[in-house]
């Protein structure tokens, strides 16, 4: 016994010691080597210099010159001409610095290199590291046929330069689940699918439906802009009144289809229906100076337009970009009521923000107005024409949504070099052309030759990211469980909460019925993006709306399909959806007609075998449900195609 | 030797002559082969004390002088002026004969010489009392809100160490409803794996009786049919036209995540799930409750393979600890919740040769006082509802307010040394901590290092490091290790 346990801990600790040696990296490259490497090396070899042949601007030229190993500090050159004594080969050299490094430095970037020389991705002392582009910029599109979608245009010109052919068209069945899913968030309608399978599918016509059904789209929609946004139904700050919902407001804009521009200065310079997105959430008591309403105001408006990550200038000048911490006060300070000193690291400064915009060259804030003027200029400053950054943000979003992947990538990091400037510009172009209209943006895509072509089988993590073609998307939990129900076509009541009274503090369902002018709800669906985050949909993925969310996981968890394999709520929806089933037919009826529904094609000869096989010749309410949850556990269901 | 090999480098060496030298003997000792500190703390690359961590909540704020810390008696008596009271039960002897612990607590006292009991652990005024605010502190390290979600610290060591055992979850939480009670969502704005994804977050367990079925098939679904549907769902993926997509890396791996859930749904160690299986002596000596029973699941999980356990007494606002009004007869009742169990687990674990790579804790978020609400000069609101300057009932008699000034802990197993007092509060109010404070930081830096995770592992998050105790500056109180 005691032998056994022995062996059993040092089996544990010799598991580890790979997960130590990165677990443990103690060495925080953004916060304490990149500033002494600024300080002592980068003028002479950083940027455009390379004192000696040396350059520091990336890891892989470090690594080139052969001045260190990793992991070993002590037998590194690097390391030894910082500590010699000798001045005539010390670095830094004797006429930049009298003294040598502090030794505390050194003993970072001793740690560093025995750490294995950690690097934060994409991170140059480069001087040409990509600027992104302020204003719009016209593209001059390549040539092509008259009537071709200028999407397709660009993007047959990338793939042609990097030698690779445009993707093949999806069939039709694959079409008509991901459109569906991508413009309404539901399965397609019968009619569809039997056209598909016909090959009498009308995809334009197809496009022009599900755009036009205001409703499902608008439901659909919700789910993107409420993690966006923060919207909760529930959550913190609820309890003590620190934050209020904008659900009525959202969904009328969604619903009307909202020109975007009108869109963000609604939300920037609100009315009272919708001031919860720029009041944040208040939690009671005390808070970090960089969590104020004030700067979650300066964080959010920055993340959802503009792409712009305050989050580290918030607290002090950004490492990683070009932000300062007086940029994020500035913002902050158009917000508040009353005047805000900067903070640095939870440490007062002293110096007062003034109300203030980031990008001067397209105008300024001016901070002597009251509130409600300062937060107009600001809406407008956003919005301006000029402003190409709101409009790249909005169209690379919508493309993510509709592709699986941000042209600029992550889609809150618009400083990020897109793989095609040329298809980012002219998708924000066509945003303004339009009037701002999102749904001609998505109209554009959904009806491109690259939408609708087979979507490419993803490598985890093969780098650096070269586009070709669509990529799979998981479901949203909202998905998922509307897409059970439609296929089983069993749905649930309202919730109380969801159809609260008049006066009361919740009720997202009222505010749908307000937005469509219903007088009572009968029995239409209630869409899962109307309900609380119940245990599936947080197991699913949605998330608690406390932080601005641009994109749900896209991997399935171990404690996720836990709850997908025995889960309560998992197991009331296939009880509900055999029983609605169960009378109607035959199990191979039951069998061709959920495949249809779920997955948009006929079972094969050997999938009925399958089937019939696990529910026998006739039906029962078990059989029935155990075949459902096959089939919703297929990735093929899972994952949008 | 000296503290680091900088001292000791030679410095009129160029760098023909250093790498000549690497080749020496003398070299090699110079250099060494492990990973070295480099300043002057001694547990930078900490070896792990301890394989498991079981933590033991005490949800509502547990008053010190009631429980760990005891001080002057004074008996229920009418006419008594409230602010000469500081603890209302007397003190009783331990199995170390210079802690004294409250009376109520004899089965603690007698397994005191397994533990280390810290009586400084102080915490941030977070100016207006929220339980579930400091709960998130305590249990994150972060003060909310934060700009991204930041993990359990249950969390933090399921993402550094993984599991245990491959089909055994590796953080479990266990006793805490997260529906339907007060405050929920800022419960469950900290129960959560956070921006690692809830791979890591707890897989919640409110009621341990029921525990068996979250690793069972659903309800009234038998094993046999349990296992003809996973067939049938590999019987379609085999026979599906699709299969070419299966090679996409997100449909990969949520077939092998599905296949992990029927794996553990299938294995041996789900009976540790099932308290049935527990012989009915040790059940009933357990069971003083949901918390007495989520203590002898915490062992059971833990002999099967858990990483981190965390066992609460269960937050409801103005329930159990959180006492607002009669805390004196409501503080006889939890230290009989909690007296036995914990006692019994720490022996059990004993007895089967775990608690030496155990680490059990027992926290709460702070402590409480008769008179002062957070600490001295606070500006948080009196949320006593029995206020009344002489105690004229019984619901008068208690510690009603939220005090931060200085609460207990108790460590035991995992490395920790045994029988040891560590820090102090005054004896007269405020009962401020007085030696040795403790912070939140440097608990959890001190829990993480047992479990061999340096505090200043960080993981990046939206372009920024984000660390296991704030700013990566926890320091672990290495007077508490053996």
């Amino acid at each position: 016994m005691r032998m056994a346990h022995m062996l059993f801990f040092r089996s544990v600790f010799l598991g580890m010691a790979s997960v130590a040696a990165t677990a443990q990296a103690e060495v925080d490259f953004a916060h304490q080597v990149v500033p002494i490497l600024k300080k002592h090396c980068i003028e002479c070899h950083g940027g455009d210099e390379s004192k000696g042949g040396f350059s520091m601007n990336t890891r892989d030229l470090v690594l080139e010159a052969d001045v260190l190993e990793i992991g070993k500090p002590h037998d590194s050159f690097f390391i030894e001409s910082l500590i010699t004594d000798d001045e005539d080969e010390r670095m830094p050299p004797i006429k930049k610095s009298k003294d040598p490094l502090p030794k505390a430095d050194v003993e970072v970037l001793s740690k560093w290199i025995e750490q294995g020389l950690k690097w934060e991705p994409g991170f140059t002392f480069a001087k040409d590291r990509y600027k992104a582009p302020l204003k719009p910029r016209e593209v001059k599109l390549p040539a092509g046929p008259k009537d071709a979608n200028p999407v397709d245009l660009i993007v047959a010109k990338y793939l042609a330069d990097k030698g690779m052919k445009f993707p093949e068209p999806a069939d039709d069945s694959t079409f008509i689940a991901r459109v569906s899913q991508d413009l309404v968030g539901l399965p397609p309608k019968p009619e569809w699918v039997e056209a598909a399978i016909a090959g009498k599918l009308e995809r334009r016509a197809v496009i022009e439906e599900l755009l036009a059904d205001q409703s499902a789209y608008a439901a659909h929609w919700m789910t993107f802009w409420n993690d966006l946004l923060r919207n909760g139904y529930d959550g913190t700050g609820f309890i003590t009144g620190g934050r209020s919902q904008i659900t009525e407001w959202l969904y009328g804009s969604l619903y009307h289809n909202k020109p975007y521009d009108q869109f963000v200065r609604q939300l920037v310079a609100p009315s009272a229906e919708a001031r919860g997105f720029i009041e944040g959430i208040k939690w009671r008591g005390q808070v970090n100076a960089s969590q104020t309403t004030q700067m979650q105001f300066s964080q959010n408006v920055s993340q959802v337009f503009l792409g712009i990550n305050m989050k580290c200038a918030s607290c002090h000048d950004s490492f990683t970009s070009e932000w300062k911490l007086k940029d994020a006060y500035s913002l902050a300070a158009v917000v508040s009521d009353s005047e805000l000193e900067l903070t640095r690291c939870d440490k007062p400064t002293g110096v007062k923000a003034a109300a203030a915009w980031i990008f001067p060259e397209l105008g300024e804030i001016d901070a002597s107005m009251p509130r409600d003027q300062r937060l107009k200029q600001l809406a407008n400053l956003i919005t301006h024409p000029e402003n190409g950054r709101t409009q790249r943000t909005i169209v690379n979003r919508l493309w993510m949504q509709m592709m699986g992947r941000g042209i600029a990538h992550p889609v809150d990091a618009m400083d990020t070099e897109p793989w095609s400037e040329d298809l980012l510009d002219q998708l924000a172009n066509e945003l303004v052309a339009s009037g701002y209209d999102i749904k001609e943006v998505l109209r554009l895509i959904a009806t491109s030759r690259i939408y609708q072509a087979r979507s490419e089988v993803l490598d985890e993590a093969v780098q650096p990211y070269v586009f070709r073609g669509p990529v799979r998307k998981r479901m949203t939990a909202e998905q998922f469980i509307d897409s059970v129900r439609t296929v089983t076509g069993v749905w649930p009541k309202p919730d109380k909460q969801a159809l609260a009274q008049k006066g009361k503090k919740y009720g997202q369902i009222n505010a749908m019925m307000k937005v469509e002018g219903l007088k009572s709800w009968g029995d239409r669906p209630v869409r899962a993006a109307f309900t609380k985050r119940d245990a599936l949909q947080a197991a699913m993925g949605r998330p608690n709306r406390e932080q601005v969310v641009t994109a749900r996981p896209s991997v399935l968890t171990t404690l996720e399909a836990i709850n997908l394999a025995n889960g309560p709520e998992v197991a009331k929806l296939m009880e509900e959806g055999a029983k609605g089933l169960i009378d109607k037919a035959s199990s191979q009826n039951i069998v061709e007609q959920t495949f249809l529904a779920a997955l948009s094609r006929s079972p094969s000869q050997s999938e009925i075998r399958a089937a019939i096989a696990l529910m026998g010749q006739q039906p029962n309410q078990n059989g029935v449900e155990d075949f459902l949850w096959s089939i919703f556990m297929l990735p093929e269901f899972l994952y949008i195609n | 030797m000296s503290d680091s090999w900088y001292n000791e480098a030679q410095p009129h060496e160029t760098r023909r002559r250093f790498l000549q030298k690497l080749g020496q003997a003398g070299a090699a000792t110079m250099l060494g082969a492990a990973p070295r500190a480099m300043g002057s703390s001694k547990i930078e690359h900490p070896a792990p004390t301890a394989d498991s961590c079981i933590l033991l909540w005490m949800a509502g704020g547990m008053a010190a002088a009631e429980t760990f810390d005891p001080k002057a008696y004074l008996p229920y008596e009418v006419g008594t002026p409230v602010e000469k009271i500081i603890s209302t039960f007397p003190k009783i002897d331990t199995a170390v004969d210079n802690i004294k612990i409250s009376e109520g607590l004899e089965n603690i006292a007698g397994v005191m010489d397994r533990a280390s009991l810290i009586r400084s652990h102080i915490q941030q005024d977070l100016g207006s009392i929220l339980h579930s605010r400091h709960q998130y502190h305590w249990h994150t390290g972060y003060v909310p809100p934060q700009t991204v979600a930041a993990p359990h610290i249950g969390a933090w060591i399921s993402k550094v160490l993984g599991p245990r055992n491959d089909v055994m979850p590796a953080f479990i939480n266990i006793g805490q409803r997260l529906e339907g009670i007060g405050e929920s969502e800022e419960l469950k704005a900290f129960t959560t794996g956070g921006f690692f994804g809830s791979e890591f977050g707890p897989m919640n367990l409110p009621y341990p009786e029921q525990a068996s079925h979250a690793v069972q098939p659903p309800e009234g679904m038998s094993a046999d049919r349990f296992a003809k549907r996973y067939n049938a769902l590999q019987e379609l993926l085999k026979n599906s036209p699709k299969s070419e997509q299966l090679s996409d890396y997100h449909q990969e791996s949520m077939l092998r995540s599905l296949d992990n859930a029927h794996r553990l749904l299938g294995s041996r160690q789900r009976e540790a799930f099932d308290l049935g299986k527990e012989k009915k002596e040790v059940f009933d000596d357990y069971n003083t409750g949901r918390f007495g029973q989520g203590c002898l699941l915490a062992r059971r999980l833990v002999e099967n393979g858990a990483r981190f356990v965390e066992v609460t007494t269960e937050y409801v606002p103005f329930l159990h600890w959180d006492t607002h009004e009669n805390g004196h007869s409501t503080y006889k009742r939890m230290k009989q919740e909690i007296d036995r169990p914990i006692a019994r687990l720490i022996k059990d674990l004993e007895e089967r040769g775990l608690l030496e790579r155990t680490l059990v804790i027992v926290a709460s978020e702070f402590s409480r006082d008769m008179m002062i609400e957070g600490v001295p000069g606070s500006t948080a609101k009196d949320q006593s509802r029995a206020k009344t300057d002489i105690i004229k009932e019984m619901k008068h008699y208690g510690l009603h307010r939220h005090f931060t000034g200085g609460s207990s802990v108790l460590m035991f197993g995992g490395g920790m040394k045994k029988g040891q007092l560590y820090g102090s509060t005054a004896d007269e109010r405020p009962c401020l901590a007085n030696t040795n404070p403790v912070t939140i930081e440097d608990l959890h830096a001190t829990i993480f290092t047992a479990m061999g995770i340096s505090p200043k592992t960080e993981f990046s998050i939206e372009n920024r490091p984000f660390y296991a105790t704030r700013d990566g500056k926890g320091k672990a109180v290495m007077d508490l290790f053996a």
